[in-house]
């Protein structure tokens, strides 16, 4: 039990920096603290590290920005998706052709992949040691809200298009299973973010232009989409209306975008000074 | 001006010279006090110090004592001494003439 509690403690330890890991418990070691001792020592410190985390502004962006804004966006054009798919697949449409749906739905689904991997990068570059709560946020956010929306209203079933009732937990697993490509691009997204930090300007630039795209080409599709399924002489829906949930699910490419550019600047900067410094020290021999 | 324990830690790890490192210091720290010492408080008042350039730390040889894991060793910096002596100077003044002081020289007159 004891050699597991040291090894549990270890592996605690890892919310640590390694070089700060390697000394705490080089101090344990030394100390001869017990496990319990050493546990709140340990978890002490964690705490303190992490506070210390969220007095700079970067993972409040990370844990409002995305998680919250852009999850809960991302959560609901999903369900959206999922809805059109099946309204799609029992025949419902009768004003678009087969290819328009399925252009507009695959447009969707291509737009969710491209933003959940941009709101995950930029999750992970934000939050560093932070990012177990707000990729925890995010997930819950991303994978629940909807659910978690039904069960705060006090509903425990719910009623199908056809008025059959549908169990909690059978919407439960249909909505995990809508929103887990997104929930996989975001990962994706969060492990290059966490590496990486930053793109290149130019990737920066790519992810950003195809985010824009997708966001106006489903902002302007979306009005006679919208329009096809509502009853004749039924107004459309504006434009802003339609642009919100896909400019709050998209608006990370452009922190993505600014973040790079500011990444570069740096680099410049700091190889103009290196050149200035090189050029001072060949002039002036010690 | 310094904190308390920002002080405290400085003082002992003056004392410690050249054996200065985490452990020891939160050891000179406890025995100085006979209160215990945080890992938390000695580890993030270390990181405030330098980063005021009172102390330099650096990671030491792994030891087999330590189960073969580094150290941070401690040094503090001239202005760490003269922040210390700042800081003692400010007590000593305020401290004339209170209760408490003349107890140590030999109890209230």
């Amino acid at each position: 039990v004891t050699s597991l509690g040291w090894w549990l403690l270890n592996q605690l330890a890892h919310a640590l920096e390694p070089a700060e890991r390697d000394v705490v418990l080089g101090d344990f070691a030394e100390s001869g603290d017990g496990l319990g001792a050493a546990t709140r020592e340990l978890m002490g410190l964690i705490l303190r590290r992490q506070a210390a985390l969220w007095t700079s502004w970067r993972p409040w962006l990370a844990l409002f920005g995305v998680s919250c804004l852009a999850g809960l966006s991302l959560n609901r054009i999903a369900l959206g998706l999922m809805e059109e798919v099946h309204r799609y697949s029992a025949d419902y449409y009768t004003d678009l052709t087969d290819s328009q749906v399925v252009a507009f739905l695959s447009c969707l689904a291509v737009a969710l992949l491209v933003w959940s991997w941009t709101c995950g990068f930029v999750l992970g570059s934000l939050s560093g040691r932070a990012a177990w709560l707000t990729w925890s946020g995010f997930s819950l956010v991303i994978l629940h809200s909807a659910i978690a929306g039904l069960v705060l209203a006090g509903s425990t079933v719910t009623v199908d298009r056809q008025g059959h009732v549908v169990p909690l937990l059978r919407l439960l697993i249909g909505v995990t299973l809508a929103t887990l490509p997104c929930s996989i691009s975001a990962l994706l997204g969060a492990f290059a973010g966490t590496r990486r930090g930053v793109l290149t300007v130019r990737q920066a630039y790519l992810v950003t232009v195809a985010s824009a795209t997708l966001t106006i080409v489903l902002t302007w599709a979306t009005g006679p989409y919208g329009t096809a399924q509502m009853p004749a002489r039924w107004p459309e829906v504006p434009w802003s209306t339609r642009l919100l949930p896909f400019l709050l699910a998209s608006w990370p490419a452009v922190y993505l975008l600014a973040a790079a550019c500011h990444a570069q600047n740096g680099n410049d900067r700091a190889a103009t000074v290196g050149r200035g410094h090189q050029r001072a020290t060949t002039r002036d021999p010690p | 001006m310094l904190g308390e324990f920002e002080y405290l830690l400085l003082s002992a790890a003056a004392r410690l010279g050249e054996a200065a490192y985490g452990a020891a210091i939160r050891r000179e720290i406890e025995d100085a006090t006979r209160r215990p010492c945080s890992i938390g408080a000695l580890y993030t008042t270390l990181d405030r110090l330098e980063a005021k350039g009172l102390v330099r730390t650096w990671m030491g040889d792994p030891t087999p004592q330590r189960g073969g894991r580094s150290k941070r060793v401690v040094r503090v910096t001239a202005a760490g001494v003269r922040e210390a002596k700042t800081f003692y100077n400010a007590v000593g003044r305020a401290s004339r003439g209170v209760s408490w002081a003349t107890v140590r020289d030999g109890g209230p007159s």
